[in-house]
Order: structure tokens, then C-alpha cells, then sequence
């Protein structure tokens, strides 16, 4: 390994790079062409750069003068807001941090990584504890010495954790349900979601099973609990201290949604209902027949399109199409319930399992931001999330976190409307803000993540949703720890993404901020007439 | 025995000859539901706008008797309007018909069924549709055989047909198409889609093909017709079979009795089915809208109209504070309004007279923003622009006056700056740069300020960075593909004596030991031997030898039995010998290790060659799955196949292990003390990984060719593309091995033989080639048996090898020098350079200063110490502290060194 030769030189290029970032903001293109043949850099750099450049020009004319606002990210060089300072940073560790027997995998890259996230002045690190890795052999049966092994790593570096109970599986890496769930899942069909080919999504247990006795005699619900409750006498010692937040699992990838988008396209279709397995369909066909409609109980819609088909193209989700129909509204209404009583259901296991302990709980929901802007927004009926009678449909979800009371999860906020590929009438930024609206309204506290792979102006977009003076974000998770999170050029943004939230340990700091700030001040003077013109 | 893979091989092709995979037109279906006017010619446009501006003004006529109308808005009319806002939307109006597609099987006589698809639509409908046949993996079609193909049929490429489909007959709505099955024919199913010529709109099954197989292991991907296990929708489709018992029994009868290539055929059954579907019919018209202030009463009228017929109802709502919600107005509202949902007002538009469309009116609130609808038709009909509401700004008078406002200051701003351009055009530049500097050294360490708080601040950020980067290298050990990082790498290693196996200790100098010749002998390690001194005495550490495993091909490139390493080179003993001639004079030997494919021993029931005998003695299990030729039973494979011999599965386990046994019986057996990794395009470089991991060779090199970019048969200057798919290679074998450096070959080429020397210099001042990125483990080289020698696939270009050698011999990476080179005339000039490399040190990551790359010359000064040009332009290494002295010279080169 040619470990120790990396260093320096590394992060000496990273800084000449930021730099430009900064100017390229403030005078437009004309310096990048200048200086890029000295540019010491990577291959695609200065596309990407220029993609910076034009972004912030653009919006240089939408809003008012930016540089005098102070308000970039990247200029360091005003009082920050008070919001930003009360931000607690997260980092999530690698999904396969624990592996399948219990080994830690990458034990001395996350050492070195917790020290380095703990000298930046983050505040903990997020933790994923799968139910596959923890109960794998035998229902019953915990192993919970390699997340130990990590809490107490976490523990001596002196940062928080945040545990993340997960009670569904992942593609990448591969961790699957318990084994022995998986052998029920063989020998019993229907207690994975399933689509309307028969396909089942075997990381995650149907909905309509929570309460019935399918694992050996017990629901998922008993045995959800059974897992809380061993979780939290494991790691009592932790508990209130090092443990400061746990997230329950709500679903597919640990959020509260049906698994309706399967295949991860670019641009990936409206989704498909997931309500064919044996258990929803006889639910679908009780309350159809309950609300005397039984012919509405045979099956789910007839006209969806299918997973990367766009929405548009069967009648489902056109204006006008079923959706809006009466049908769609039996439909949709029965659909949602299903996902809301879940949800309901696991987050009162949870606060009784965890009454008594000063820790809050939380629960993630997706950003279905895809289609956004069709009336009908597909990606969201699909996956659940639907109202009728024109109520907000994010706003009965956040009552239920409000009952239990858990804080909400809301991931993406990372992503911008501009970055999006205008055919699939994406709006991230617009949703993002609805669904903290409706939890604010309900009282629910919000945290914020972002989607797990970096995107364009990402860290800039964080900053923009954290300052948000009207909903107030507490808690960051960013995703997650991993050789992309640590090569030279990401981590570097990420180090000037943690400066600029104000966490920086060196209190001593403070003073020369302000030196640093007569600095800048002077080159923004500079900066703004070609600004105005960008 | 050699020819038998081959002759397998053939066998295949012969049935193959016109495949294709099929990807044309499904990346093409278009929703049939398009709602926008994507086309609409600029005639059509002109011709909309003069029909509309003719029409409103017929309607404003008819606007003042209306306004008159006691129960309804009063609506204003002055002449003093101010149009504030005007805009003819084109919109497409789509009508559905409905109807369905039908899929029908069914047997004429014996061996002869009869597959009808049909339509109850009229439109102008083409079955698209093609065949896989027996033994086909994958979603490829290939064209049906001649008789199948119906009248009239069109060939479309080399994978599909086109038949349109006609009236059954005259004054009846359906359309169809049938086509003969002859079940003798090897076709296993036959794919289509339908498509409708009048709208494009292409009519699938499931999203994908139709499938209807014809024999019983077709794999269904949830896209068969007529397969007994039926569709998983409910009551989506109707599945009628019609005559199922008789017919069932009769076709198992007949294939009891009937021929080998029908045996699978038993499950084939008659079939009827139908599925709904919907067509939609486009009529393009437009809306056009009209705002204008009323200045007496500062209200806002609007007006909308449109051409569309029937009955129009607005579904609308206003804007207030900037926002883009819908908001209900307060009242008096148009006539014919009632209220939705408490979400919006739907107004009903009045019929023109003519009854070419209708209109209506709205007087709104003056400190309104704006009106946001939607048009309805009918319960099923709803008409928005391009996806989103239509939307009729107003100005207020407000906004009006910041808007003006800001435009001017815009105006000013613009001005203002093209001034200081002008005035300080060049201050302004040199600014920038010392701006930059500025800010490079503020961002983390402020330096000259509190200098004791600095210190302390810029070491816990180095701690930062020391372990951010041990992090790194972890993670990245442990993960595959990485792309730009590895060039950080690059740049940051510094020469270390440590030896890895991508470098071997930095110094190496490569020798390929053999041609595409010298198997021809029959005693080629015996001949080698008496040449070790030789070699060793020029200064090669390291040779390379050809591969020694008993081979279909004479040159060892096609092996057979693994263990078996008596070849055409000589005898296992002789090898071994010759390993430790080489180790006496002091020169490491690497065994050329072919894993990527491997011949079989033996035919499988099918006649594939497929089954492998000797000490690994594996089963098809062996062979990637994505290779037809071969029928493997593997996963896919990892990388490009080669196709003359069964390419062998890494991700198996057994496989990967057998591999790592065998390369360590090599090393301990043979004494190889690394590796030349042929064909390793063919895998992913992770498994190489794991295979230096296992054998842990001194030095290793793997073999990644392909292809560099031209543009109009012109090399592209730019090869990082190129070089990024070798580095990426390296970088998923962690950089456990190198990789020749084609890239470089490839750049040399073109600059030697065209002039081009400028080609040398990458845009960042850089070698072009890998050794621009990751000097270390790229292997640079001229020739070699492939490329030169007898076959000449890709040769140096002639009489300026030599340049080749200077240019590689002086650089970074570590260099590779051909057999036939050494031993030709260029003998005496090759030792020149190579002496001077050891005598100066040159290591594999030597630094490299290129001086001057034109059109007829190219110079660079590698790690001060060495100079060196190619090309027949000019150079002298520039005067200063150094003294120069020519070191070797020949034809177009020049290397100097200090002395």
C-alpha cells in the first residue's frame, strides 16, 4: 500500500481546486479559460467546473446580488445564521460495516475514518444494523458482537450513534432477511410484497403480514419487538450516551413506501402497485367487498404501465385516467391505509420497546420526487402515498410520527430541481418543502439526508435546505462512509461542507475567520459588477 | 485435435450468420398518449396565430353584448386597454378508440401450425416480428427462415421482418396477418410487435415483446403468449383456449410419433387469446389567451378562446404572492361557473356562433398575478400545456414598476462592466491569478496570522488528511472500479525501493523472450539459454517467457491441459532449467499465464466442446453463460470474450481457486517469479487481484488491448478514454499489476509517421499514455509477437523503432524491449540506451519535464538528469547549472545526460 506518500500533495491539490471554485463563482467563465492550462487537476474537471459556474450564475439572476448576501456556501466569510450552528452532522458508516458473521469488515479504514470525522467536528456517525446479520440463524437468536465492536469503537473516539434498526435487506452489498425468514418465504408464498407478474421483492415483508403469525407462529410485529428489545438490553450501556437517536425501519431500504420502483433506471417509470401477494389481495378483496363494490376486489388497477414504462403511456395515471376516478380512490385510499397502519404499527412497537430511554426515535420516508409535477404524481401513488378528498397526503403520516412521537427522516435534500432531467417533471426541491410543511404543521421534528450518491451542487443545496428559517433541521445524516467518501476530491468538498455548518472544533478559529473574511470581502468587491451580468 | 474447437465454432456461426442483437427500434417506443404537439410544421403555426388574432376580434365584438347580461361579471371594455399578455397555445386534443389485438395458434395439419395476430382497429398496422431458434440465449431475434415469411414481407436489417397485416375482408373492421409454422424448423419462438404506421405507436406485451413459444423451455420473462401458466394480471386479459382437450390430446399423440426435433415440442397447444387496447388519435388545435388591464378599473380581463370543438369547460383558479397555487378568486365570477372541490372554478366556455369553437371572459381582481387552468373536455379529456397548467401572467402595478426597474440597473450593470473590461482588461486578469494564490494558502491555513493557532490548526487538518487518506486506500482496496483517483496516485507516489508486484522494485527493464516464430524450433528454452549472459549483461532484470502449457495453437496462446507444460518451446524440464539459467545471471522470469479462456477436452451431449479433462477436469459450470457458442453454464462474463475458445468463468469459486492452485504450483514448480497476464479485457480485474494476492508474483503485467479513438480514420488527440480503460483495469487489480501501455504505442505511431510530435504532450504538459497517469504500472513497449513479428497485426512504424526506444527507454513506467529488436541491427544503439538507464537511475516513476512538443520535434528532461528529443526538429537541453553530454545518438533522437 502506498499509503503514506498520499497525503500531502493530495490535499495541496484539492485547495488550489477549491479556489477556483470560489473565483470561477464570483467571475464567471472568463478566468477558467485563462487559467485552466495551469490547472493541476483531473481529466473532467473543468466540465464539472463549469457546471458550477453556470449554475450559480443563473441564479445570480433570479435572486439578488449573492455576493454581498454572503450566502454562498463557499464563502466563509459572514456571521452564519444561527440555525446552521445548531446543526447536529451525521455520517453514516457503510452499509456492510457488519458483515454476515458478524465480523467487522474495513475495521482499521473506519477507525481512521472516525478519527478523522471526529478532528473535522462531526457530531456521530449513523450505524445500519440489519435484521438479516443480527437474528440470521433462528428466530430468537441474536449475535450483536460485531455492532457492538463498532458502538464501542465509536464510543472511545468520542462521537455519538446513531442506530439504525433495518428490517429490510440490501442489493448492494447483498444482505438478505434472516435466513430463517427467508426459508419461510420459500415454503410459504405471499409474505413478500409481490407484483402484479408475481414477482417478489424478497428484502422486505409484505404489509399486509404484520399482523398475522407467519414467522413460527408469531407476526412480524412480535418479532420486530422481540429484536427492539434485545437491541436495547445489548447495548444499555450506550443507550442515552453514545446512543443518541434510532431510526426504525420502515420498508424497502428503510423507508416508508411500497417497493414500487424496482429497477433503478435513470429515469425510471411511474412504478407498479404492489399489492398482488396472497395476504394484500385478500385484504383488497374484504374491503371491496365491505364498501359493496366487490368487483373492485379482484385485483389491483388493470391499467397501470409497468415499472419503465412513463406514466403517460396506459390510462392509470393520465389526467383525467383511473386515478381519479372512484375506482382510484377506493383503490388508492385502501393502499395508502396499508401503508400508514404500518407505519403506525412499527413506530408503537417501538416506543413502547424504548419507553423509558431518552433517546428519540425516528422514521425515514423516500423522496418520490420523480413526476412530481404531474397532477396525477405516479411515483407517489405507487409507493403509497396518496389522500383523498384533497387532503395532504404527507400530513396523515406526519400525525402518526406526531402520535408516537418520532422524528421524521426526510432523504434527498441534497437534490435540486435544475440538476434533475427535465422529461421525468422531477421537482426534489418542491417536495422536500411540502413535506417539511406538513410535518411542521403536525408538529413533527425533521431531519434531514441526502441521497446516497453524490450529485452536482449537492453540498450547496444541503446548506440552502439546513438555513431553512421555517422549518427547523436539527440533525444531518450524510451518506455515507466508503472509498468514494474518502477520495481526495470528495472528501475535501465534504471538510469545507462541515466548515461551513460552523462545527469546526477549533474554537480558536473564530478570530481568524474574521481576518479571513477582510480577505474575501475584498475580492467580492471585485466579483459583483460581472456578476450582475452572468 | 486443433481443429475442433474451431470446426464447433463454425457449426454456429453457419446458423448464426445473420444475427444481430436486436436493439434498434425498442429503445424507440413512444407512449402512444403524447398530449403535446411535438410537431407541428412552422405553415401550420402561422396559419393558427392568423386564425386566432382574425377571431378575437369577432369576439370582442360579441364581449360587449354580453357584458351587459345583469346576473353574470360585469365585464369592462375601454378602449385605453393595456394587452398585457397574449399567447396562441398550440394544444392536441387525443381521442381514444378502443378495441383489441388478438394472438391465435392453431394447428393446420401434423408438423404445420398457423400463428394469426390481428387488430380490430382499423389503422395501418405492420406486425414487426422476428425468431429465436433453439438454443438461443438472450433477447436476440434473428430473421424467420424464407418460408415462414409471408407475402409482402419487408426485411428490416438483419433481425427482423415486417408483414402488414389486411382486412379480412371487405366491410370487416379487423385486420390480421398469419404466418405458417413449419415445427421441423429449429425456431423455438417468435417474437413481434405490432405497430401502427398512422400514429408510430408501437403495441408491446408487458412492456416487451411478444413471445409465443414453440417449444417448452423458452424462458419466460413475464412476456409469453400462450404459455399454459397464463398471465399474472387478473382480469386483465381474456384467456379463451378454444378446443383445448381435443386439441391437447391429438398434438401429444403427434409428438409422441413425430421426430427428434419436435421431441420438446409436446407442450404446444392451441391457443386464442385477446387483449384490450387503446388507440389514440391526435387533432392538433390551439387556445389562444388574451390579457389586458382595464385602467379605469384596474381589473384584468382575459380572454380565452380556442378552436376545439364541443363543449369547453376552464378549470381554473388565480395566483396571489408569487406562488404558482391555485387559488379561488372572490366572486362575481363568468357566467356558467361553479365551484370544484373548493380547489377551482370551472367555467364553461360559450359556443361561437359558427360553431367553431368557443370562448369566454374573465374579469379579475387587478392585484392579482396571475391565472392558472387547465381545459376540460369531457370526464375523460383534460388538455394542459406541455405537461404543465397554462399560465397568464398579470403585471401589477407594482411589479411592474421593480421589473423596469431592475432591467435598468441591469442595462447600467452590463455597461458598467464592459467599461472596466475595457479600461483594465489586463489588470483585471492579473488580478484574478493573484487572487487565486491568495485564496489557495487562506482557505485552510491563514498564515502570517497568530501564528501559533495556525500551527496548531494546520496539523490537526494534516491529521485530518493523513487519516482521511488511510481510509482511502482501505476502502478503495476493498471496492472495485475506481476511475480518476488512481491518477492522485500517480501523481503523488514517490520512487520507494519497496517492491510491489505492479513494479517490481521500480528499476525493472522488461525483455520479451521470444517471437511469434520460435515455437518453430521445437528447442526454443534451449536456444534462450545460451542467450542469458547476453541479456543480462545489456541490463534486463526481467524476462518474459511464452506461454508453457500444452496448447491447440503452436504458439501456446490456446491452452488445454494446465498442468501439462511440455509445448512446442521445449519440455517442462527444459523450462525448468532455462528459469534457472536466468536466475544465475541474475534475471527474473515471468510465465506468460493465459486465463482468460481454455480449450476443452471433450463434447458435451450437444456436441459443444465444452467439457475440459486433465487435472481440472471441469464441467460447462466452467465457461461464461453470455458466450453461445460454447453453451456455459457460468455466470456472465466479466469483461469482452474471445471467441475462439470457451472463456473461462472467474466468478466461480472453484474456478478461482483451481487458478490460484495452479499459479502457485507454477511459481513453486516452474520458479516464475511473476506473471504476463494475457487477454485480460476478458475478466473483471478484481479477480487478478485475488490471483497476485494468492500467487504473490514478483512482478506482473497484464495484456488490456483495445482499440484508441480516431475521428474520420485520424487519430483523436485526446486518448483518455483510452488510457482511462487501462487504468481502470489496474486500479481493479489494486494495482497488484501493470498493464502494457498501448495507449502510448498507439500516440507514438501516429506522431512518428505523420510528423505529429506535438501528439506527445497531453493538454496538462503530461505524457499522453498511461505513463502520463500511473507511471508506475504501465509497461511501455514498442512490438511484440502479436503486434510485430511474422504477424504484423498493428507494426512499429518503420525504421523508427529507435525513436520508440529513446523515447520509452528515457521515460517513466517500465519498459519493455522486444525480442527481435535486440537481436538486429539496432543492437548496439538499444544497449546504448539501455545502459544509460541504469547508469542514471531511470525508475518506473521518474519524473518527466516535456520541454517542447511541435510539429517536428519533441523533448523532454526526465528527472534533470537525462535529456532527450525525437523527431528531426531541433533541440539542445537548455544551458543553466547542468553540463550536458550526448549519451546516444542515432537517426531523428538525441538523449543527453549531466555529467
Amino acid at each position: 500500500m502506498e499509503v503514506s506518500v498520499i497525503g500531502n500533495p493530495q490535499a495541496r491539490i484539492c485547495r488550489a481546486e477549491l479556489a477556483y471554485r470560489e473565483l470561477g463563482f464570483r467571475f464567471g467563465s472568463d478566468v477558467i479559460s485563462g487559467e485552466s492550462r495551469n490547472r493541476v487537476s483531473f481529466c473532467n474537471q473543468s466540465s464539472k467546473w463549469k457546471e458550477i459556474a453556470i449554475r450559480c450564475s443563473s441564479r445570480s439572476v433570479k435572486c439578488e446580488a449573492i455576493v454581498s448576501d454572503d450566502a454562498h456556501p463557499f464563502l466563509n466569510s459572514a456571521p452564519k445564521s444561527k440555525s446552521l450552528e445548531s446543526v447536529k452532522l451525521f455520517v453514516g458508516l457503510p452499509l456492510d460495516t457488519v458483515s454476515d458473521c458478524n465480523n467487522v469488515n474495513h475495521l482499521k479504514a473506519i477507525t481512521a475514518g472516525l478519527k478523522a470525522l471526529k478532528l473535522l467536528g462531526v457530531e456521530g456517525i449513523e450505524l445500519p444494523i440489519f435484521w438479516g446479520v443480527v437474528e440470521k440463524e433462528a428466530a430468537g437468536r441474536y449475535e450483536w458482537s460485531g455492532y457492538l465492536a463498532v458502538a464501542e469503537i465509536v464510543k472511545k473516539v468520542g462521537l455519538k450513534l446513531h442506530a439504525s434498526l433495518s428490517f429490510h435487506g440490501s442489493k448492494h452489498p447483498e444482505i438478505g432477511l434472516p435466513d430463517w425468514v427467508a426459508k419461510i418465504g420459500e415454503a410459504e408464498s405471499g409474505i413478500y410484497f409481490t407484483d402484479r407478474y408475481g414477482q417478489q421483492y424478497k428484502d422486505c415483508l409484505s404489509f399486509a403480514v404484520d399482523d398475522v403469525p407467519v414467522l413460527h407462529g408469531k407476526t412480524p410485529m412480535e418479532v420486530y419487538r422481540g429484536f427492539c428489545d434485545s437491541f436495547k438490553s445489548a447495548f444499555s450501556d450506550y443507550m442515552g450516551n453514545t446512543i443518541t437517536g434510532i431510526t426504525l425501519g420502515l420498508g424497502p431500504d428503510g423507508e416508508l413506501k411500497y417497493p414500487s420502483h424496482q429497477h433503478n433506471a435513470k429515469l425510471s417509470g411511474a412504478g407498479e402497485f404492489q399489492c398482488y401477494d396472497k395476504h394484500m389481495l385478500s385484504a383488497l378483496k374484504g374491503y371491496a367487498e365491505s364498501t359493496g363494490n366487490p368487483l373492485w376486489g379482484l385485483g389491483g388497477p388493470h391499467d397501470a404501465p409497468a415499472y419503465d414504462q412513463q406514466p403517460n403511456s396506459s390510462s392509470f395515471f393520465s389526467d383525467g385516467g383511473s386515478w381519479e376516478s372512484q375506482y382510484g380512490d377506493f383503490f388508492l385510499s385502501w393502499y395508502s391505509s396499508l401503508l400508514t397502519s404500518h407505519a403506525d404499527r412499527v413506530l408503537s412497537v417501538a416506543s413502547s420497546a424504548f419507553s423509558g430511554i431518552e433517546v428519540p426515535l425516528c422514521g425515514k420516508l423516500p423522496l418520490l420526487h420523480q413526476w412530481h409535477k404531474l397532477r396525477s404524481r405516479p411515483s407517489e401513488l405507487t409507493a403509497g402515498f396518496y389522500s383523498s378528498n384533497g387532503q395532504d397526503r404527507y400530513e396523515a403520516i406526519a400525525e402518526i410520527f406526531a402520535k408516537n412521537s418520532c422524528r421524521m427522516m426526510i432523504p434527498g435534500m441534497d437534490l435540486s430541481d435544475e440538476h434533475q432531467s427535465p422529461e421525468s417533471l422531477s421537482s426534489p426541491e418542491s417536495l422536500v418543502a411540502h413535506i417539511k410543511t406538513s410535518c411542521k404543521k403536525q408538529g413533527v421534528v425533521v431531519s434531514g439526508q441526502n441521497s446516497s450518491t453524490p450529485v452536482p451542487g449537492g453540498f450547496e443545496r444541503i446548506v440552502e435546505n439546513l438555513k431553512d428559517e421555517n422549518v427547523g433541521i436539527d440533525l444531518f445524516t450524510y451518506q455515507r462512509m466508503g472509498a468514494l467518501f474518502f477520495s481526495p476530491e470528495h472528501f475535501h468538498a465534504f471538510t469545507v461542507f462541515v466548515r461551513n455548518l460552523s462545527q469546526f472544533e477549533l474554537s480558536s478559529d473564530d478570530h481568524a475567520t474574521e481576518v479571513e473574511a477582510e480577505t474575501v470581502s475584498i475580492g467580492s468587491g471585485t466579483g459583483a459588477p460581472s456578476l450582475q451580468t452572468a | 485435435m486443433s481443429t475442433v474447437p474451431i470446426e464447433s465454432l463454425l457449426h454456429h456461426s453457419h446458423l448464426r450468420q445473420n444475427s444481430k442483437i436486436y436493439r434498434g427500434t425498442r429503445s424507440f417506443f413512444i407512449p402512444c398518449s403524447l398530449n403535446l404537439p411535438s410537431h407541428f410544421t412552422s405553415n401550420k403555426l402561422l396559419h393558427s396565430i392568423r386564425t386566432s388574432v382574425g377571431a378575437s376580434s369577432k369576439h370582442r365584438r360579441s364581449v360587449a353584448i354580453r357584458a351587459s347580461s345583469p346576473d353574470t361579471a360585469v365585464v369592462e371594455t375601454a378602449q385605453s386597454d393595456d394587452v398585457i399578455f397574449k399567447e396562441n397555445f398550440p394544444v392536441q386534443r387525443i381521442e381514444k378508440a378502443e378495441g383489441k389485438i388478438y394472438v391465435r395458434l392453431k394447428q393446420v395439419k401434423e408438423n404445420n401450425w398457423e400463428l394469426s395476430v390481428g387488430s380490430s382497429i382499423p389503422g395501418k398496422w405492420i406486425l414487426h416480428w422476428g425468431v429465436s431458434y433453439v438454443g438461443d440465449t438472450g433477447s436476440e431475434w434473428d430473421q424467420p427462415p424464407e418460408d415462414m415469411r409471408p407475402p409482402g414481407s419487408i426485411a428490416i436489417k438483419d433481425y427482423a421482418i415486417e408483414t402488414p397485416l389486411k382486412k379480412l375482408s371487405e366491410g370487416d373492421s379487423f385486420f390480421e396477418v398469419a404466418i405458417n409454422l413449419n415445427l421441423d424448423s429449429s425456431v423455438a419462438a417468435l417474437n413481434f410487435v405490432l405497430k401502427d404506421e398512422e400514429t408510430g405507436a408501437w403495441y408491446q406485451h408487458k412492456g416487451r415483446d411478444f413471445k409465443v413459444p414453440l417449444v417448452d423451455d423458452v424462458p419466460d420473462n413475464g412476456n409469453l403468449i400462450g404459455a399454459k401458466k397464463g398471465f399474472g394480471a387478473i382480469g386483465q386479459l381474456a384467456n379463451i383456449p378454444l378446443e383445448q382437450d381435443k386439441s391437447s390430446g391429438e398434438v401429444q399423440k403427434k409428438s409422441e410419433s413425430s421426430s427428434d426435433s419436435t421431441k420438446e415440442r409436446k407442450g404446444l397447444q392451441e391457443f386464442y387469446e385477446e387483449m384490450p387496447i387503446s388507440k389514440r388519435v391526435a387533432d392538433d388545435n390551439s387556445v389562444s389567451v388574451t390579457a389586458r388591464k382595464c385602467s379605469e378599473t384596474s381589473k384584468n380581463i382575459v380572454s380565452i378562446e380556442t378552436d376545439l370543438p364541443g363543449d369547453v369547460t376552464v378549470h381554473w383558479g388565480v395566483c396571489k404572492n408569487g406562488s404558482k397555487k391555485w387559488e379561488i378568486p372572490s366572486e362575481p365570477y363568468p357566467e356558467d361557473t361553479s365551484l370544484f372541490k373548493n380547489k377551482a372554478l370551472r367555467t364553461r366556455l360559450q359556443r361561437k356562433d359558427d360553431g367553431s369553437g368557443s370562448f369566454g371572459l374573465f374579469s379579475l381582481d387587478g392585484k392579482l398575478e396571475g391565472l392558472c387552468f387547465v381545459l376540460k373536455l369531457n370526464e375523460n379529456t383534460w388538455l394542459n400545456y406541455r405537461g404543465e397548467d397554462f399560465y397568464v401572467p398579470f403585471l401589477t402595478s407594482s411589479s411592474s414598476v421593480v421589473e423596469t426597474e431592475a432591467t435598468e440597473a441591469a442595462q447600467v450593470s452590463k455597461h458598467s462592466k464592459k467599461t472596466d473590461k475595457e479600461v483594465s482588461a489586463s489588470g483585471f486578469t492579473d488580478e484574478i491569478i493573484t487572487e487565486i494564490r491568495n485564496l489557495a494558502n487562506d482557505i485552510h491555513s491563514h498564515k502570517n496570522q497568530k501564528t501559533n493557532v495556525k500551527e496548531v490548526h494546520e496539523n490537526i487538518l494534516q491529521e485530518i488528511e493523513k487519516l482521511a487518506a488511510e481510509a482511502y486506500s482501505i476502502f478503495r482496496s476493498t471496492t472495485p472500479s475506481f476511475s480518476e483517483e488512481s491518477i492522485l496516485e500517480a501523481e503523488a507516489e514517490k520512487p520507494d525501493i519497496k517492491i510491489s508486484s505492479g513494479t517490481g522494485s521500480g528499476f525493472e527493464i522488461l525483455c520479451q523472450g521470444f517471437n511469434w516464430e520460435s515455437n518453430k524450433s521445437g528447442r526454443w528454452y534451449l536456444e534462450l539459454q545460451e542467450k542469458a549472459d547476453e541479456l543480462a549483461s545489456l541490463g534486463f532484470t526481467v524476462l518474459w517467457l511464452p506461454p508453457p502449457t500444452e496448447s491447440v495453437s503452436p504458439e501456446g496462446y490456446m491452452p488445454k491441459d494446465l498442468y501439462n507444460l511440455n509445448s512446442r518451446y521445449g519440455t517442462i524440464d527444459e523450462l525448468k532449467d532455462t528459469v534457472k539459467k536466468f536466475h544465475k545471471v541474475g534475471i527474473k522470469v515471468l510465465g506468460d499465464a493465459v486465463l482468460n479462456h481454455r480449450c476443452a477436452h471433450f463434447k458435451n451431449q450437444n456436441g459443444v466442446w465444452n467439457l475440459f479433462g486433465g487435472r481440472l477436469n471441469w464441467d460447462d459450470r466452467a465457461i461464461v453463460a453470455d458466450d453461445p457458442h460454447f453453451q456455459g453454464r457460468g455466470n456472465k462474463s466479466s469483461g469482452d470474450n474471445f471467441h475462439a475458445a470457451p472463456n473461462i468463468d472467474h466468478s466461480q469459486d472453484f474456478v478461482r481457486k483451481d487458478i490460484k492452485e495452479w499459479l502457485c504450483w507454477m511459481m513453486e514448480e516452474v520458479g516464475y517469479d511473476g506473471w504476463r497476464l494475457d487477454f485480460v479485457r476478458g475478466f473483471w480485474g478484481g479477480y487478478v487481484k485475488d490471483y497476485m494476492d494468492a500467487s504473490k508474483p514478483y512482478f506482473a503485467v497484464g495484456e488490456y488491448w483495445d482499440s484508441l479513438s480516431y475521428t474520420y480514420g485520424e487519430m483523436d488527440y485526446n486518448q483518455d478514454a483510452h488510457r482511462q480503460r487501462i487504468v481502470d483495469w489496474i486500479n481493479a487489480t489494486s494495482g497488484a499489476a501493470g498493464a502494457f501501455d498501448v495507449t502510448t504505442k498507439g500516440i507514438l505511431h501516429t506522431a512518428l509517421q505523420k510528423c505529429e510530435y506535438w501528439r506527445l504532450s497531453d493538454p496538462k504538459g503530461k505524457p499522453p499514455g498511461v505513463v502520463g497517469w500511473w507511471p508506475s504500472r504501465a509497461v511501455t513497449f514498442i512490438e511484440n509477437h502479436d503486434t510485430g513479428s511474422t504477424q504484423g497485426h498493428w507494426r512499429f512504424p518503420e525504421g523508427k523503432e529507435m525513436q520508440g526506444y529513446a523515447y520509452i527507454l528515457t521515460h517513466p513506467g517500465t519498459p519493455a524491449v522486444f525480442f527481435d529488436h535486440i537481436f538486429s541491427d539496432y543492437h548496439p544503439e538499444i544497449a546504448a540506451l539501455l545502459s544509460l538507464r541504469n547508469r542514471q537511475k531511470l525508475h518506473c516513476r521518474s519524473e518527466v519535464n516535456i520541454d517542447k512538443s511541435e510539429r517536428d520535434v519533441y523533448a523532454a528532461i526526465i528527472d534533470e538528469k537525462v535529456a532527450m528529443k525525437i523527431g528531426p526538429g531541433h533541440y539542445e537541453p537548455p544551458n543553466g547549472s547542468k553540463n550536458w553530454s550526448v549519451a546516444v545518438e542515432g537517426r531523428d533522437y538525441k538523449v543527453w545526460e549531466t555529467s
